[in-house]
């Protein structure tokens, strides 16, 4: 086969980078598009009865179900399991009393809006290289997703059951580190931090140090 | 699993090295002072003084034109080159798969904290050098060491201090090691396979 | 071309290179670990296995390295194989067992080299149980970080710092597990290419230092592409920065120019920008000797206005450290006559003179590749590694050239690194210097030649001579160094490439002459010399192109009362006039400043204003070669700082001059420059103009993962600001943007899909090692005479004398230290000698003067106390004096000098 052979590929790159030649890189290569065709209505379909009908039904399934609405504030809603719940975060302290964090800058980036910033500072224990110096999260950007405790790799930030977050001002909602850690304090004993349930990648992480291995 | 730290040499305090200058310029003159034949002298210094003194290589580097740490690289990586002064004894310990399964590893770690050596190093009395090795093909024996040629198998962690501390203060090798490999056979047969934990 | 066939399908690909990379140039994912594009193939590391298949008929096929494999016409390879797939799995499942997990901690996390082709090849789970090897790590000084335990043995390093960078202190140690790579006691990193080690490291074993103290993920980095403003190169850099503070250099690809790596005073010379010292807002000094007040921009302008517009005795001084555009604008607020370039006579004269070298003769400019690329190299006078460094670089890459053309009969491929270097053994092609002292290139040169410049300069008149330039010969040269011109100007005409390095820092303008006539003589033959000269700043070549008066002329205009208002832009003019001019500028009726640094001009100004920094403002720098780049805005800065360029014109607006300053925007003054002086003309052509989008959408500085954006000021002000509009470039200061390759000028960071080390370098190449793809970045202003009939130099200086109670005082560069910036920077500072007077050992014991003394040095009036140091290698009867270092005074070198000793008082 030689260079002028229609068969013969040039270097992917010689094509114009639009979205459409981009898939046809190596990567696509021999992969068959199969096209899906809407299905057609019958009857029963066209006439929404049906749908109607299923409508009425869950409207009177509620109307005859356990109440479930609480009186709030006077009573306060009852979390069924506070270690799942995704409230306001906190940031936990070791056994010493330190912020946990290493200043890693995974829950920011995975922060999908964007709310958590850390400035780190080279840290004045010889445990740790980095630890944050401020540590900062807009409560009112948030949208407690949850992806930042997902993220650490040292279970320093908990969402904590706390729903009822309010405040007078928006300067009031910007939690810094010292707020964040008062969460901590405020919350410990009620949620203790997950000791040895979390994982990490399928292994197990003990609270003490960074992930690793369960030696038998 | 431990190994070999790298980092400065101790400089040499025994006083037949302040005259080792002269000793590095003979065997350097003794090849032509020809960078070559780098190994060979490095060979030379260790058999005049023992092992490869800093000051040593710091002449031998400069008066050959090698970078300093190109003989480092040299010396680090031959097991035959020493650059700590050697102890009385000399443990080899076997590191191998089977002895480390064995233990060998908490061997060494209570070696190196009883007599305050580090691997490859030499304990400050200047009794014992600690030298692991990747296997002394004596598996059967494992977890085994082998002191100043005398073999010890099955061993467990304590085990191995008592033989050592038996050798340390003991004035005949031989008598001491006799004792031991009592010792040691009993304790082997106590701990059933060999050692796991102390 | 060869035809190679992966995974079934053809592919056409250069002959002769092996099949990583033409995979990588193929834009297929291959992992590798110990290739790297400028170090080429050892087959270390295992990583980049593929299958080889016979021909259509083998279904069994072997596993070969990619990387030592010819890509030969009618290769069949599988990169997709199971089997193959699994092999290389099984490599990063080995060098995992001993890395640490610590990547969150781990300053390379982000940008890892080691993560990305774990993740390429599918390794996720760790089934070794055992305990990790350990090793201590070392300190190797205030730039480079060590952590041994990530190292997954790749020779990488060794290879980049012993083999190419020359370096000698630093190796492998031990064996088996536990390889250990540093030094051989801990101590700072002697070489000055270390900082190259932080991103050769396929992993996070070397880190920036200096980013460590201010850290910050690579994804959270602002960046744009920028110039390195640190010596006459131009290498291309990328700056990154985090809420207004620059946290770090990286290179920035550029084949002409710096290729993948950068001296460690470009890297770390950036800290200035962070410097407590900047000025940050506008300072009057009602008194010129009163306290400095800081005034509101507004009365700032107003003031300017009043001394501005009160007559028309107002004089410029320019600066070779200012972009083209700051310098024109000055030009245009003080007209073209009264304009002065801010360099002291001899220093304007010495520009002049290598510019015109280039510009009036047939020998064209080299430029960093081609010197790398050079089979016989001359260097006169220069001691590269301190004036040019990543010259230096690219010279001891050259000494390989001619001999790896002998290694073609072993049958050894190009690529083969090791087993080149096995082959070569200590054998090096012909590179010759000639210098006052011991330069660190000696080490790898075939000869070198220590001589007074005088003697230097007759030593390349008889190579000229010899090599047919029509110049009368030398007469009484001593009999060995003739036989030494005649070996040169054999080596030198037998090459195909030979390049003549020269440059202005030697102070000696008959030696650039010379080194002219070498090359036109060499051009003359066969039309093949180059010509590569060196010059002190990043704009130097630009602002000798803009012309303009020397310092003494500005001084001499003062004097005849021509001038009662100077206007100094970003020039600390301490470094380069004398007591006496700068004693007639303090006393001057009005003098303002513009500068990013406090310095002795801005302290004795009436008026300074805050100029921003290469980070935080365009700018078009011409390098050595006269390659006009552009250099990106990185960030705002805080302040009131703005562009120079932008305080000039505003000025004029308020002097009611708006005619005359209508540029608003970058390219407009560009444009007005480009209309202004022809020779400019290409300056505007050099990136796409503002205008310019991709898909509709602007550049993006800040990555797609930039990190914090909503909260980053939210301490301050709970309103997300609005993203700060750029008026000057298609760059925007946000992460919206267009998120396709833009043309090379404009790329702002190197990351791809699946690469986001600095290895995804690769995506970004037409093919590995060519341009970007969209050619190279920067455009030659000026082009040589190749059939322009040559009129040789006839400069022939006597032969040099030592005199009995005088020194021959000669200029000794530093790389840290010389540079004004860069010392300022406090990694750099760190590695700054102190001040001292260098003196061969034979001479100063005939003075009887032992080492470490303190010697008064007397010459031009200027006294200065100095301890001496011994430097074995000069010439009897020559001195040499350290120049730019902080603390030291301005004097015109070479010069006569007395010295005498400190009497005990």
């Amino acid at each position: 086969m030689t260079a002028n052979d229609p068969n013969t590929r040039q270097n992917p790159h010689d094509l114009p980078p639009t979205g459409e030649s981009a898939a046809k890189g190596p990567a696509a290569a021999g992969k068959k598009i199969a096209w899906v065709r809407e299905p057609e209505l019958g009857m029963a379909g066209r006439s929404y009865l049906m749908l109607f009908l299923q409508g009425l039904r869950t409207t009177l399934r509620h109307l005859l179900s356990r109440k479930t609405t609480v009186q709030s504030p006077e009573q306060r809603h009852v979390v069924p399991d506070p270690l799942i719940y995704r409230g306001v975060h906190r940031l936990n302290r070791d056994a010493q009393g330190r912020v946990k964090c290493v200043a890693c800058f995974l829950c920011a980036t995975a922060c999908p809006a964007h709310c958590i910033d850390i400035v780190p500072a080279e840290s004045p224990w010889p445990d740790r290289q980095k630890y944050p110096q401020s540590f900062t999260i807009d409560e009112l950007r948030c949208i407690f997703c949850g992806m930042c405790e997902e993220a650490c790799p040292v279970q320093a930030i908990e969402l904590t059951s706390l729903y009822d977050l309010s405040g007078k001002s928006r300067e009031e909602m910007v939690f810094d580190k010292a707020k964040l850690l008062s969460v901590f304090d405020q919350t410990k004993d009620a949620e203790p931090m997950t000791k040895g349930t979390g994982t990490f990648f399928g292994l197990p992480v003990s609270n003490e140090g960074t992930p690793g291995p369960a030696e038998k | 699993m431990s190994q070999p730290q790298l980092g400065p040499p101790p400089t040499c305090q025994s006083p037949e090295h302040t005259c080792g200058v002269s000793v590095v310029h003979e065997i350097i003159e003794r090849y032509g002072g020809n960078p070559e034949m780098l190994i060979p002298m490095m060979q030379d210094i260790q058999a005049a003084e023992g092992y490869l003194p800093r000051e040593h290589l710091r002449t031998l580097g400069r008066e050959l034109g090698v970078p300093l740490s190109r003989i480092y690289g040299v010396a680090t990586f031959y097991a035959a080159f020493r650059l700590q002064p050697k102890g009385k004894h000399t443990i080899t310990l076997c590191m191998g798969t089977v002895c480390y399964l064995k233990g060998a590893d908490q061997i060494s770690a209570v070696i190196q904290d009883e007599f305050q050596v580090k691997p490859g190093g030499t304990s400050p009395d200047r009794k014992f050098t600690f030298a692991p090795v990747n296997c002394l093909g004596a598996c059967a024996l494992a977890p085994v060491m082998v002191v100043d040629g005398e073999y010890f198998g099955g061993l467990s962690a304590s085990s191995a201090v008592d033989i050592l501390q038996k050798i340390a203060s003991s004035k005949k090798p031989s008598e001491a090691v006799a004792k031991a490999d009592a010792k040691q056979k009993t304790a082997a047969q106590k701990n059933g396979r060999g050692s796991q934990n102390p | 071309m060869a035809t190679i066939y992966i995974d079934n399908q053809p592919y056409v690909v250069k002959d002769g290179q092996n099949l990583l990379r033409a995979c990588l140039s193929l834009g297929f994912n291959l992992p590798y670990f110990c290739w790297h594009p400028a170090m080429n193939s050892v087959g270390a590391c295992r990583q980049c296995a593929v299958k080889q298949f016979k021909d259509e008929k083998d279904t069994k096929g072997r596993i070969v390295m990619a990387c030592m494999t010819l890509a030969a016409d009618g290769t069949r390879i599988s990169i997709d194989d199971p089997e193959v797939r699994r092999f290389r799995a099984g490599v990063i499942e080995f060098l995992m067992v001993n890395h640490p997990h610590d990547c969150p901690v781990c300053d390379e996390g982000g940008e890892c080299h080691l993560q990305d082709m774990t993740v390429m090849t599918g390794h996720n789970y760790r089934r070794f149980r055992f305990r990790k090897r350990t090793h201590r790590n070392q300190e190797l000084g205030p730039l480079v970080n060590h952590e041994m335990n990530r190292c997954i043995a790749c020779y990488r390093c060794l290879r980049f710092y012993r083999d190419y960078a020359g370096g000698r202190d630093f190796d492998v140690f031990q064996w088996h597990n536990y390889v250990y790579f540093g030094r051989q006691s801990d101590g700072v990193l002697e070489n000055e290419f270390s900082g190259n080690l932080v991103e050769v490291c396929p992993t996070g074993v070397f880190t920036d230092k200096t980013l460590k103290g201010h850290y910050t993920r690579k994804w959270d980095l602002q960046t744009a592409p920028s110039i390195c403003v640190h010596c006459g190169l131009g290498c291309n850099t990328i700056p990154g920065e985090r809420y207004g503070i620059l946290r770090r250099i990286r290179n920035r690809y550029h084949r002409e120019v710096n290729g993948y790596f950068l001296c460690d005073r470009g890297r770390y010379g950036y800290e200035f920008v962070n410097s407590p010292r900047r000025i940050r807002q506008p300072i009057f000094r009602s008194e010129r000797s009163g306290a400095a007040q800081p005034v509101e921009k507004q009365a700032a302008l107003e003031q300017a206005a009043k001394i501005l517009g009160s007559g028309e005795r107002v004089i410029g001084i320019g600066s070779s450290r200012a972009s083209l555009e700051a310098n024109f604008a000055l030009r245009t607020l003080v007209g073209a006559d009264r304009f002065y370039r801010g360099l002291a006579e001899a220093e304007c004269r010495l520009l002049d003179t290598a510019i015109a070298l280039l510009r009036d003769g047939p020998a064209p400019a080299a430029s960093m590749s081609d010197a790398a690329q050079s089979d016989a190299v001359l260097v006169l006078g220069e001691d590269l590694t301190n004036t040019a460094p990543m010259l230096a670089y690219s010279v001891r890459q050259s000494t390989l050239q001619r001999e790896i053309g002998l290694t073609k009969r072993l049958h050894v491929s190009w690529w083969d690194d090791a087993a080149i270097r096995q082959a070569l053994q200590e054998r090096r092609g012909p590179l010759y210097i000639a210098t006052p002292a011991a330069t660190k290139l000696d080490d790898v040169a075939t000869e070198v030649y220590r001589a007074a410049p005088d003697d230097l300069v007759r030593f390349a008149q008889a190579l000229a001579h010899a090599l047919g330039a029509e110049i009368p010969p030398v007469s009484a040269l001593p009999r060995k160094l003739a036989a030494l011109a005649d070996v040169v100007a054999e080596a030198l005409y037998l090459a195909r490439r030979p390049v003549v390095v020269c440059g202005t820092s030697s102070g000696s303008e008959s030696l650039l002459r010379a080194a002219g006539n070498v090359a036109w003589a060499l051009s003359a033959a066969e039309h093949r010399g180059q010509l590569c000269l060196v010059l002190p700043d990043c704009n130097s070549f630009g602002l000798g192109l803009l012309g303009g008066g020397s310092l003494a002329d500005a001084c001499r205009a003062i004097q005849e009362g021509k001038a009662e208002t100077v206007v100094v832009l970003e020039n600390d003019l301490s470094r380069h006039a004398d007591q006496a001019a700068l004693k007639l500028l303090d006393e001057v009726r009005h003098l303002v400043a513009l500068d990013y640094l406090e310095h002795a001009t801005t302290a004795a100004a009436e008026l300074v204003f805050p100029a921003a920094t290469f980070a935080e403002a365009n700018g078009t720098l011409v390098n050595n070669e006269g390659r006009a780049q552009r250099s990106y805005q990185v960030f705002v800065p805080q302040g009131k700082t703005q562009a120079s360029w932008r305080w000039l014109q505003e000025m004029m607006v308020a002097v009611g001059r708006q005619a005359e300053a209508s540029w608003r925007s970058f390219d407009e003054i560009t444009a007005a420059l480009a209309e202004a002086l022809p020779i400019f003309a290409a300056v505007k052509d050099i990136a796409p103009p503002e205008g310019f989008r991709m898909a509709g959408q602007r550049v993006p500085r800040q990555p797609h993962r930039y990190s914090g954006r909503t909260a980053m000021h939210a301490q301050a002000d709970v309103h997300e600001p609005t993203p700060l509009a750029d008026p000057d470039s298609p760059l925007s200061f946000s992460m919206e943007g267009s998120q396709r390759q833009p043309p090379p000028p404009l790329v702002p960071r190197f990351w791809a899909p699946g690469w986001n080390s600095m290895q995804a370098i690769t995506r970004f190449q037409e093919e590995v090692n060519g341009p970007l793809r969209g050619g190279d970045s920067g455009r030659r202003l000026i082009e040589p005479q190749p059939d322009a009939a040559i009129r040789y130099f006839s400069d022939l200086p006597a032969e040099f004398e030592p005199r009995p109670d005088e020194w021959l005082l000669v200029p000794v560069d530093h790389i840290f230290g010389s540079e004004e910036l860069s010392a300022l920077s406090p990694g750099i500072a760190q590695l700054t000698p102190a001040p001292y007077l260098a003196l061969s050992a034979s001479d100063a014991a005939g003075a009887n003067i032992q080492e470490g003394e303190k010697v008064v040095l007397a010459m031009d009036g200027l006294h200065q106390a100095l301890p001496v140091r011994f430097l074995p290698s000069l010439p009897r009867g020559v001195a040499g004096l350290p120049v730019g270092l902080p603390g030291m005074m301005h004097v015109t070198l070479p010069g006569w000098a007395k010295l005498s000793k400190v009497t005990a008082s």
